[in-house]
């Protein structure tokens, strides 16, 4: 479990993380979400005691990380960065990390072959490519069997067939019981990978919610209403207990399919200029949401 | 698996001793720094030897062997800045630092554990150059017949010596690495002070001059490394390389204070 309170670490007096608290749980997968440079890193780094907070406090199984006697028996981390010198093979990187921690060495032969790079374990590490060094430094993460595993942005440079790769390991540690804390600024990443969500956005918690009800908050669909009545086609609707929300000229209605809706209207004899299933997927929810924790907006005008 | 979360786990300084270790082994360029350490202090001792060992024996020159019998090794200093920088910059570099101390995360463990690595490695490889470069020189001496013996005066302590001052080189120049956290800069500074610097000072006139040139961590260090010394113009070889742990300890120091204060 890792649990962040008032967590606060300031740059140059600009707040990179402002203030935050969040719990990770066991069992389950615990998505990062945000827009890069909304403090995602700076927060994982703070969790391992690579940065200090400027203000409140984290702590991982309920201690402080830096006070852990054996930490990659405790917390294994994928950092965003390759913590890797290129100039040494992969099964030296394990070696020396496993010593470091008291952790038999056997262990380093199985989490070379857990993340697939046991045929080029002798291999200097400078020479892998952008995806075989993802999967060391998960191996990296898995050498002490920790019960949490934090992965910052794991799927960058993935091909598809490890992002599924990293998809089905984090479930299984989660299935485990591990704490599995993963980092992304991809919505559809984690809609496949998470279960529960914290987003964030210029330093703040956006959105700390299951999955199912942060979908169910922020990507739901409705259906889109225009009627030239559209005051008496709204009480219509409301008296049926449909959740109606007008925006400009247009009755957003949920609770009915739009068929359903069409003939009730209909049926009472009311006209309508446009009856449509608007979808509005994860993705735009996410964007809305971060809209203005954005830190850099790329000047280009796209229809909405 | 499982048997791994039971083991039992304290705090060591021993584990990262380990760990520190295999980082200096596993890295190819550790070994070819340490070839050209060997080779060429113990092959420009025994070259110089050469040359000298005739007109010392003839009297043509009122040199002692002990002189020369040490005097390669001024090559081999390169060598340990460059292994001692390496050991702390490498892992600026490469963001390697991040997952040392996220795997020991007390920061003046990290720190000893590479100190005590860097030093005691250097200090093997820089007595074994002496040793090698004694016994390839004073073959020219003894087929001279002016031929030295490790029993002579001062000997053992200069072979002995030798590595002591390569440790302390390699622990100067890992502090200069934390300090600056780069590595063509930690080599530059660390050389410029011992090969130039500490030559440039020579031109402060006066006995001022003279205190600086002579507590220069590269003139105050190897007092210890030479069996006979070229003039009486440098501090006795013990008080010289007490100066020089001082230096190191406080650029030691600072750089702790300040690896414990910054961000990683």
């Amino acid at each position: 479990m890792i649990r962040a309170q008032g967590l606060t670490k300031t740059y140059d007096g600009k707040n990179a993380v402002n203030g935050i608290d969040f719990t990770v749980e066991p069992g389950r997968v615990t998505g990062f979400l945000g827009p890069n440079g909304a403090g995602k890193s700076t927060t994982m780094r703070m969790i391992l005691g690579l940065d200090a907070p400027t203000k409140g406090s984290v702590t991982v199984n309920d201690h402080r990380y830096v006070s852990s006697p054996a930490p990659l028996r405790e917390v294994g981390a994928l950092l965003e960065a390759h913590a890797v010198h290129p100039g040494r093979s992969a099964r030296n990187h394990l070696r020396w990390l496993a010593a470091s921690n008291g952790i038999p060495t056997t262990r380093v032969g199985e989490v070379l072959e857990l993340v697939g790079l046991d045929s080029v374990a002798a291999q200097r590490a400078g020479r892998f490519s952008l995806g075989m060094g993802q999967r060391l430094g998960i191996a990296a993460a898995l050498i002490g069997d920790p019960p949490v595993v934090m992965l910052d942005e794991p799927v960058n440079g993935l091909d598809p067939e490890g992002v599924r790769w990293v998809r089905s390991l984090a479930r299984q540690l989660a299935d485990d019981g591990k704490t599995v804390f993963v980092s992304s600024h991809l919505m559809s990443e984690m809609a496949l990978m998470a279960d529960h969500l914290i987003v964030i956005g210029r330093g703040t918690i956006l959105a700390d919610s299951p999955l199912q009800d942060f979908m169910a908050e922020h990507a739901s669909a409705y259906v889109r209403v225009k009627a030239p009545q559209s005051t008496d086609v709204e009480a219509l609707l409301v008296g049926r207990g449909l959740d109606v929300t007008r925006v400009d000229d247009e009755l957003r209605v949920q609770g009915l399919d739009a068929p359903a809706i069409g003939e009730l209207i209909g049926g009472h004899g009311l006209f309508l200029h446009e009856l449509t299933l608007v979808r509005s997927s994860l993705e735009d929810a996410f964007m809305e949401l971060t809209a203005d924790s954005v830190e850099y907006h790329a000047r280009t005008e796209v229809a909405a | 698996m499982t048997e791994l979360m039971a083991a039992p786990t304290s705090p060591s300084l021993g584990r990262a001793v380990k760990a520190e270790w295999i980082k200096l082994a596993s890295i190819r360029s550790t070994w070819w720094t340490t070839l050209a350490m060997i080779v060429l202090g113990a092959g420009f001792t025994t070259i110089i030897s050469g040359v000298v060992a005739g007109d010392i024996a003839s009297g043509k020159s009122h040199d002692s062997p002990g002189e020369y019998i040490t005097q390669g090794l001024i090559f081999s200093q390169i060598s340990a800045v460059v292994i001692g920088a390496l050991v702390v910059t490498s892992e600026y570099g490469t963001g390697l630092i991040r997952a040392t101390l996220a795997a020991t995360p007390v920061r003046s463990r990290v720190l000893a554990a590479k100190a005590i690595v860097v030093s005691g490695f250097l200090f093997v490889v820089g007595t074994v150059t002496a040793f090698l470069g004694y016994f390839g020189g004073n073959g020219f001496f003894r087929s001279e017949g002016v031929g030295i013996s490790l029993g002579d005066e001062h000997i053992l302590r200069s072979m002995f010596g030798a590595g002591l001052y390569m440790a302390g080189l390699g622990l100067l120049a890992a502090a200069i690495g934390l300090l600056v956290r780069h590595t063509a800069a930690a080599i530059s500074i660390v050389l410029a002070l011992v090969f130039i610097i500490g030559q440039v000072v020579q031109l402060i006139p006066g006995t001022f001059g003279e205190w600086v040139m002579k507590l220069m961590p590269g003139n105050a260090g190897p007092g210890i490394v030479v069996p006979v010394p070229f003039g009486d113009h440098m501090l006795t070889p013990w008080t010289g390389f007490a100066v020089f742990v001082g230096e190191i300890a406080l650029l030691g120091l600072a750089g702790l204070a300040l690896f414990q204060k910054r961000d990683a």
